[in-house]
């Protein structure tokens, strides 16, 4: 058996009144991408914010219920959420680099968690580009502004921004629902790259892009986790007839 | 809702029906042929196959087609894999009754004393393709399961065809006519043959497992 | 040509020339400004007593550098708190409205406020700090008001993508968002000093209308006639400009003096806002890049 690299237990969550995630159970296993799919407000976004408590930004969000990484719940206060945010990284929707130089940029992160040493961020800002396959197109820009950059080569950086602290898990929110197809197909290969040393959840409107590169995958539909389980075992022979009616676009 | 996709499903559909009446229409006619001697179904027979090969390129297209246009997944993307590899059983099926029905027309061949009781296979062949065809238009799992245990029968009817023909090749005095009839046993065991793949593809369709 | 494409024609037509009239009217004014400041011009009023006005043109930076000193930091922090602290409700949008109209109130109110608290409460005589602070109070609301949208503005995933690299809020704040808002932020600190220049009636009282400074005191801050002792009197250019219209008008050059003053001042005022904005374009163009 594979290890779990995070475990979702009977998980709910609330945003004030409304009960947006019912008894989630979930095993994230270990160097596998687990993609996320549903129709849009089914929660799975919500999910995947909840895996490095970005949803502490959101006022009126309650959890019960436990999500615990390698064995450590995130919730109960045994994890600096500085720290959970570290080693559980995320790359949005949209890309988002701040608004300084491309070294910068990925630099931000190893600055934030104390590192000052100048040839040691020199050293992260490269490997990390080259985790992200990007070190060859910014080699010789890195002290240009990162908002020049195409959107494809935006997301590569954030990834990469990302990959700079030295995460374990890497929680992809749609990453190239604003990319062309091109860039698209770029993100994915990375993705299954990126695999090797990461665990990564993903979050995707494209099934498609589900097929193609998750190992398991998730559907839910408002707050339920109707079906999860090997991606081609769901696409081809869903279990649920709900499933089935989503993927193959008759409802939702 | 994916109404035009809907359609074309169903367009699919009928197309598979089609084919399978085509099929089943050419083995029954073909077999007949085969004892009447009457020439006029064997020409019929080979009209036959060329609307099923007509309407298996049809198939074919349309299912590749729907594969690049519509990424299909879970049922649709089984209908549309199964109807793709069972179009091609049906065709080859289509191309046995008309080499039957060749050797009627060419070769002068009638069964008259059916020594190698090729009745009997023809009725079991002809039978799995029947069931087989409505297997798969109905996805009845039952019925599939059946087509394919069924072929034991007819494998085993060439084997004692073969054995009989070992036995007897020197005391009947037309190894020619031996010979077609030989022929005709192992089409009948080829039928039996493509008759168990449309099975195993309807049940494709139903549990998503590829046989073996 | 269709109907909608004539009035389309029509209605362009008319932007532009309420545009070009506009700028027109801007054009002549200043230039009118300048062109009466330069016609009366005396060598004398470049000097530092007498009808020289240096003294003035010091007093004016001085008080718009103490005025600054104060309502940049106060008026970032208040935004930020606004835009990112403060709950959202009835309490913050009433906040918000007064802060806005608290720049909006006729500055001789605040003038007389800004007399009653630092002159008469403290006991101490009009002076420039005085001065800079009632400045402070026009001025930190449109660096708050900017400083608050500025931030509001960014898109949130500026702050997402700080936190989830496992920042804190604090500096998410302050290596993130205040950098990015830098260049909005500076086109509020333009407006606040636009007020230190301009200003006349709020520091009538305060700042004072007179200036006793000697030169060879400079570094001498304590000195009560040294240039940099805030707690000195210290009138403004425009000020001067009032002045010189009203009680000066004893002076036969006053109309000329006042002229001249107006001129300098449009000019300090404007080369002030050139070189700000020229720096928040650079830094808008280093943030945003080019490639």
């Amino acid at each position: 058996m594979m290890e779990d690299k995070i475990t979702i237990e009977k998980l709910n969550l609330y945003y004030g009144d409304f009960h947006a995630l019912h008894d989630i159970n979930m095993h994230i296993q270990k160097n596998e991408i687990t993609a996320f799919i549903g129709p849009s407000g089914c929660g799975k976004s919500t999910l995947l914010r909840s895996l490095n408590r970005m949803n502490d930004l959101v006022e009126g969000c309650r959890i019960d219920g436990s999500i615990k990484l390698d064995g450590t719940d995130i919730y109960n206060g045994d994890l600096d959420v500085t720290v959970l945010r570290q080693r559980v990284g995320m790359v949005f929707q949209r890309p988002n680099p701040f608004p300084m130089s491309v070294y910068d940029n990925v630099a931000y992160g190893p600055r934030i968690h104390g590192i000052t040493d100048k040839k040691e961020l020199d050293e992260i800002v490269e490997t990390s580009l080259k985790q992200a396959a990007i070190w060859d197109d910014l080699k010789d820009r890195l002290k240009k502004s990162a908002l020049g950059l195409s959107g494809g080569q935006q997301q590569r950086l954030c990834i990469a921004r990302a990959l700079a602290v030295k995460p374990e898990v890497l929680l992809m929110d749609e990453p190239t629902s604003a990319l062309d197809p091109i860039s698209t197909s770029k993100i994915e290969e990375l993705a299954l790259e990126l695999k090797k040393n990461y665990t990564i959840v993903i979050v995707t409107h494209n099934m498609q892009q589900a097929v193609r590169i998750s190992d398991k995958t998730g559907f839910f539909l408002l707050g339920d986790l109707v079906e999860f389980g090997e991606t081609d075992q769901l696409f081809s022979m869903p279990k649920d007839e709900r499933t089935e009616k989503y993927i193959t676009g008759r409802f939702g | 809702m994916r109404t035009r996709f809907d359609k074309e499903l169903d367009h699919l559909h009928e197309a598979m029906e089609e084919i399978g009446q085509l099929c089943k229409e050419s083995i029954s006619e073909s077999t007949d042929t085969l004892f009447t001697g009457n020439y006029h179904e064997a020409e019929d027979t080979i009209n036959l196959h060329h609307r099923i090969h007509k309407a298996e390129r049809d198939i074919e297209e349309t299912c590749l087609r729907l594969l690049m246009e519509q990424q299909p997944v879970a049922t649709d993307l089984r209908i549309i894999s199964a109807s793709l590899k069972a179009v091609y059983d049906l065709e080859r099926i289509g191309e046995i009754g008309a080499d039957i029905a060749d050797l009627v027309l060419n070769e002068h061949l009638t069964v008259a004393n059916d020594m190698l009781n090729l009745k009997s296979m023809s009725q079991i062949a002809t039978g799995m393709v029947n069931d087989a065809v409505t297997a798969l238009a109905n996805q009845n799992v039952e019925l599939a399961k059946a087509v394919i245990d069924r072929d034991d029968q007819v494998d085993e009817g060439f084997d004692k065809a073969k054995a009989f023909l070992i036995n007897n090749f020197n005391k009947d005095g037309n190894p020619e006519y031996l010979i077609n009839l030989m022929m005709v046993a192992k089409y009948f065991e080829k039928i039996g043959d493509h008759a168990v793949n449309i099975a195993k593809w309807s049940l494709f369709v139903t549990t998503g497992k590829t046989g073996r | 040509m269709s109907r909608a494409k004539r009035k389309d024609r029509l209605m362009t037509g008319i932007f532009y020339a309420i545009g070009w009239i506009m700028l027109a009217f801007l054009l002549y004014l200043t230039l009118t400004i300048i062109f009466d400041g330069l016609k009366g011009f005396q060598w004398d009023f470049l000097g530092a007593a007498g009808n020289g006005i240096f003294d003035q043109f010091f007093n004016t930076i001085y008080l718009v550098f103490l005025s600054l000193l104060v309502s940049v930091p106060i008026g970032i922090g208040a935004g930020v708190y606004l835009a990112e602290y403060a709950k959202e409700g009835k309490f913050l949008t009433i906040f918000e409205i007064s802060i806005e109209s608290l720049s909006s109130l006729p500055s001789i109110v605040i003038g007389l406020f800004g007399y009653l608290v630092f002159i008469m409460w403290t006991g101490m005589s009009w002076n420039i700090l005085a001065g800079a602070l009632t400045i402070s109070i026009l001025s930190i609301p449109l660096i708050t008001t900017e400083t608050n949208n500025a931030i509001r503005a960014l898109p949130v995933e500026y702050k997402e993508g700080s936190l989830g690299l496992g920042a804190t809020k604090s500096e998410t704040i302050r290596k993130v968002l205040i950098p990015a808002a830098m260049p909005q932020i500076l086109t509020g600190v333009i407006m606040a000093a636009g007020r230190g220049f301009g200003e006349a009636a709020a520091l009538l009282y305060t700042s004072g209308q007179s200036t006793y400074i000697n030169w060879q005191n400079f570094w001498k801050v304590t000195s009560p006639t040294s240039p940099l002792n805030p707690f000195r009197s210290g009138e403004t250019l425009s000020l001067h400009i009032w002045v010189m219209r009203t009680e000066g008008a004893l002076n036969p050059s006053a109309t000329q003096i006042a002229n001249f003053t107006s001129a300098v001042l449009v000019v300090l005022a404007l080369l002030f806002t050139l070189v700000t904005r020229r720096i928040s374009d650079r830094m808008r163009k280093r943030n945003n890049g080019g490639n």
